[in-house]
């Protein structure tokens, strides 16, 4: 039976990572789980809305995104961004424990005839796979599983941190050393290499603004990749993702390099693996740098 | 509480302290902060910042305001939260450090209103209230530009190839930026959200 989730797409979903959206709404599909946009949902504020938004400007568009989500029913909101996760995760638990600033994002919500209550639970898309579907299930839905295809699961930080672990953040993994994504690398049939840069970060939006100052991080990721003898390197995180695989040429013009390993998400993986379409349904003809090996060893 | 911090005469002045635990996003917590060092030890951009968080921290409780507001501390960190979930006495590091990036702007310290961070925060505060969706290519192109012409042309085209192969790749589109259906709604959402934080630093 399909199940229907409220679905907070974030931003990057039109643009820099819409093969993550496309990936995931094909695979969630087969793993029976129906994602139903919210309503007219808005910018979380990313990591850096606070510099010119403050408190209550935060509040005011995370808060927005609540409420819709809240009216359109469920008690769900899921997102596969991290940095949308952090943020209304954050500031939903804000809502929900603290009276006043319940009050206040409410005052704020009523200038739109809106209001939110903090019932909402903010879960991960890969923590609903975790723990509502199950890694058993994504198993048994691999009709071409990915054989012999070596894999780095590079889970960055704002995925596991500082929700994983937390009974909120849906109890779904560890801090440091999360198993969740080289399970899902294994259920696709795959290999998950021993990979050292698992929660490494990119330097997120530093590495967009002023990448001279995060260069090195990736490339620390790479070198890991690389020494794990991983052909694809794969995450959930969609400015892990476009970071780790528009800078490689800059890396390598730095530091004397050569790397180009392609950085796929896990959920064109799983598409690939489930038997839909590479293009259409996996979208891995979106990438810079190419990640044919997925397809070819999906048999 | 809640107006601007305080401005101190002198180089230490203890009444920061008070202010930034009143009032700072996590700073209540910080007052438990044991100066261990696991904030700083386990920050990946550490050797890039005049001073770790700990040292921060320290900074802060001895009143050294300007000290503070002015560091690169709060601009590089990359808000990978390794701090909070090691920190033994759940000191919300990252969330502090955002907030005092958000004082710092406020305040107008030239070291914060000039930061890549403020600049680019500002690009992208833009986006995301007049259309409630960041277009990545106006917030990068508003980005650039605000170091002027010249700078902003030489940053474009350094990024060129990155952007052809976006559009290539149909990762980034062309023409009108994507937005909400009720960007009026938006706009007053956030104009009632700006007047009462605009009420809380009075
Ligand atoms: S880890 Fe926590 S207690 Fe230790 S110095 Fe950092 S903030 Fe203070
Ligand atoms: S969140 Fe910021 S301060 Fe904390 S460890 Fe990461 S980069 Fe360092």
């Amino acid at each position: 039976m399909t199940k229907t989730m409220s679905y907070y797409p974030g931003c990057s979903s039109q643009a820099s990572a819409v093969h993550l959206d496309t990936s995931l709404r094909a695979a969630m599909g087969k793993l029976g789980v129906e994602l139903k946009d919210i309503e007219d949902w808005n910018c979380c504020g990313a990591s850096v809305g606070h510099i010119e938004g403050g408190h209550m400007g935060m509040f005011a568009l995370n808060g927005r995104n609540l409420a819709a989500a809240q009216a359109q029913g469920g008690e769900n909101l899921v997102t596969p961004c991290a940095a949308c996760y952090l943020n209304t995760h954050y500031h939903n638990e804000k809502i929900r424990e603290d009276a006043r600033i319940k009050a206040d994002v409410n005052e704020c919500l009523a200038e739109i005839g809106k209001s939110y209550d903090g019932g909402l639970h903010v879960r991960h898309a890969c923590e609903v796979i975790v723990n509502d579907i199950g890694v058993d299930k994504v198993k048994e839905a691999v009709t071409k599983p990915l054989t012999g295809l070596k894999v780095a699961g590079w889970v960055g930080c704002q995925t596991v941190r500082p929700f994983a672990k937390t009974e909120r953040g849906g109890m779904y993994d560890t801090y440091d050393d999360p198993q969740f994504l080289d399970d899902f690398i294994t259920a696709c049939g795959a290999t998950a290499v021993e990979f050292k840069g698992k929660t490494k970060c990119c330097g997120g939006s530093v590495s967009v603004m002023s990448p001279d100052k995060t260069l090195h991080l990736m490339k620390d990721i790479l070198d890991e990749a690389k020494a794990a003898g991983a052909e694809v390197i794969t995450t959930p995180c969609p400015l892990c993702q476009t970071n780790l695989e528009m800078y490689q040429p800059e890396i390598n013009k730095k530091f004397g390099t050569d790397f180009n390993i392609p950085v796929v998400f896990y959920s064109q993986l799983m598409a690939v693996a489930f038997g839909l379409d590479a293009q259409k349904d996996a979208g891995l003809h979106q990438h810079l740098i190419p990640a044919e090996q997925v397809v070819t060893r999906a048999k | 509480m809640n107006a601007m911090s305080p401005t101190p005469s002198k180089k230490y002045d203890l009444d920061f302290a008070r202010w930034v635990y009143d009032n700072v996003d996590g700073g209540d917590r910080m007052a438990l902060c044991m100066q261990c060092g696991t904030c700083s030890g386990s920050c990946p951009i550490g050797t890039q910042m005049d001073h770790g968080p700990r040292k921060l921290f320290m900074m802060i409780r001895a009143g050294m305001k300007e000290a503070v507001l002015t560091s690169n501390t709060i601009w590089n960190c990359v808000s990978c939260y390794n701090c909070v979930v090691r920190c033994p006495r759940q000191v919300p590091v990252t969330y502090i450090l955002h907030d005092l990036a958000t004082v710092a702007v406020r305040e107008g310290y030239a070291q914060a209103t000039e930061s890549d961070n403020a600049r680019f925060g500002k690009a992208f505060w833009w986006s995301a209230a007049k259309y409630g969706r960041t277009d990545e290519r106006l917030v990068t192109a508003k980005y650039y530009f605000s170091f002027g012409f010249g700078e902003g042309y030489k940053k474009g085209m350094a990024n060129l190839p990155i952007a052809l192969g976006m559009i290539k790749t149909k990762r980034m589109h062309l023409g009108m930026p994507h937005k909400c259906k009720n960007t009026g709604e938006l706009s007053k959402l956030l104009k009632k959200a700006a007047e009462m934080e605009a009420k809380k630093h009075g």
